[in-house]
């Protein structure tokens, strides 16, 4: 069996056996900052606090890509993803076979397999159409 | 601050050029700049050489071609951004007083590049380059988003490219010299949706280089200087900053800075050389550079303002989707075509008395930024 290993270090951890976003908010000026930093890149501060984000958010645009790139092979779908705490995360994008994308539609989000390098499956953070009702 | 003045220019023509060597390109754009302003190559005393893929010290094996070599020579990489960055560079050496007379050139060979036949990805390792981002995809993003909040169509969109292609025929220097239709570019194939292939800048090989003398050297050597009146150049900042993809801040502050330090605004601006990678990019710019408000881009294209004859023409040349893009020649090659024009040797595509003329370039990706860099200078003669 392969082992299972975060795309980058400090974009997520484990939270009682559920996977969040990791993001800093600054306590001087409010900014939330993903991935998260020691010092506030807004104000500079040094107060910041470490955040959970949400996993529902908008989908603020979208593409399919018909290239390949270093990790993902074509078709496959990136986009922003427009949070609550009000910031954008760019992401892949799943299940847009099985619904089709559009522009503010609810996203939710899911750790994932990314890609498979030798020994290891990289994990990260994917957003996926939300379940009508909005699970 | 002195006066800066381009005495001369020189471009290779643009295209897949796979049998030239970079430094090659870079030596014949240079030795055209270097006859076209009749300067001995010894009198050089410094030089900028814009490259992104072409290798160690690229500036000095192409420049070593034309007899200048013993100089101060600094190569530099910012992206789309580079060639407008070199002559930033050396527009500055000789405002400040350090030098009388340098050389700036870009190079690119992008059919001998590491990526050729790929989309443009950002350095490795970058978070949203390992995602899957590229620079097709960032403005796909910006596009998707446009079309669905401002309610543009495709079919609007790809009227840029049928004129740049238009004004590519003009051009003995452009990559592409044929008409596109709408349902041409429209129906080619997907990239990144919704941009298709020709809604694209192609992947281009070429150099282009300037002659830049202090203004009171300048007179000695032509008749015919054409001023540096504002050269901006700036970084991107922090996305979280950035309200809205569809409205580039960099290229809008930067602008606001150019016309400031010219004096100038943009009703000044008789032809336009702007930073058309993909179709869309060229409405949004409009906006950004305050040649409409926002809301009137589409009618500005449609009315045929920004066409040759019209009141402002942009990318006379055939612009990066037609004339080709050799990533960091085209900041410089933006300019050589700008100084023809306000010389009024422009041939086929002449914008008409043209005096006043701005230049502008943005690129690079970086996760967390809004872009790499951007770039503003504005000529008159």
């Amino acid at each position: 069996m392969k082992t299972r290993v975060p795309f980058h270090e400090g974009l997520f951890e484990d939270i009682s056996g559920k996977k969040a976003l990791v993001a800093a908010k600054c306590r001087q000026c409010g900014q939330i900052i993903f991935p998260g930093r020691e010092v506030c890149l807004n104000c500079q501060g040094t107060d910041l606090e470490t955040i959970h984000l949400s996993r529902q958010g908008k989908l603020y645009s979208y593409t399919i890509v018909h290239m390949p790139s270093e990790h993902f092979d074509p078709p496959y779908a990136v986009g922003w993803i427009e949070l609550p705490e009000g910031i954008r995360i760019f992401s892949q994008i799943r299940g847009w076979r099985e619904h089709t994308l559009t522009t503010g539609m609810e996203m939710t989000l899911f750790f994932e397999k990314l890609w498979e390098e030798e020994e290891n499956e990289v994990i990260g953070y994917v957003f996926r159409p939300s379940e009508s009702g909005g699970a | 601050m002195k006066d800066v003045a381009i005495i001369g220019a020189g471009s290779t023509v643009f295209g897949k050029l796979p049998e030239r060597l970079p430094y090659q390109l870079g030596a014949e754009a240079a030795q055209a700049a270097l006859q076209d302003a009749g300067v001995n190559p010894k009198d050089i005393q410094f030089a900028y050489c814009a490259n992104l893929y072409g290798g160690m010290v690229i500036g000095q094996a192409a420049l070593g071609e034309t007899g200048i070599t013993d100089i101060e020579l600094t190569n530099v990489e910012n992206a789309c951004t580079g060639g407008a960055t070199a002559l930033r560079k050396a527009w500055w050496d000789i405002a400040s007083g350090l030098y009388d007379i340098g050389i700036a050139v870009g190079i690119e060979s992008m059919t001998n590049s590491p990526i050729a036949g790929k989309l443009i990805p950002p350095a490795k390792g970058d978070i949203t380059g390992e995602l899957g981002m590229n620079m097709v995809a960032k403005f796909a993003l910006s596009q998707r988003r446009y079309m669905d909040v401002c309610g543009v169509s495709l079919a609007q969109i790809a009227r840029v490219s049928v004129k740049n292609h238009r004004h590519g025929c003009l051009n003995p220097y452009s990559q592409y010299r044929k008409e596109l239709t709408i349902e041409e570019i429209v129906n080619s194939r997907p990239i990144c949706e919704p941009i298709t292939l020709l809604q694209c800048c192609p992947a281009t090989d070429g150099a282009a280089a300037v002659i830049l003398a202090s203004g009171d050297l300048a007179r000695k050597y032509t008749r015919k200087p054409v001023f540096i009146a504002a050269s901006v150049l700036k970084s991107g900042d922090y996305s979280f900053r950035w309200e809205d993809v569809t409205f580039s801040d960099m290229t809008s502050k930067c602008a606001n800075i150019a016309y400031e330090m010219a004096g100038l605004g943009p009703e000044d601006v008789d032809a336009c050389e702007l930073h058309d990678a993909f179709a869309v990019n060229e409405l949004l710019h409009y906006v950004e550079l305050g040649f409409c408000r926002r809301g009137e881009e589409v009618r500005l294209l449609e009315d045929g303002a920004t066409e040759l004859g019209g009141r402002i023409p942009v990318n006379a040349s055939g612009g990066l989707l037609s004339k080709g893009h050799p990533v960091s020649a085209s900041g410089v090659a933006q300019i050589v075509e700008l100084v023809w024009q306000l010389r009024g040797n422009a041939g086929e595509r002449q914008v008409d008395g043209a005096k006043v003329a701005l230049a502008h370039v943005i690129g690079g990706e970086a996760t967390g930024l809004e872009s790499g860099a951007v770039s503003v200078h504005i000529l008159k003669r």
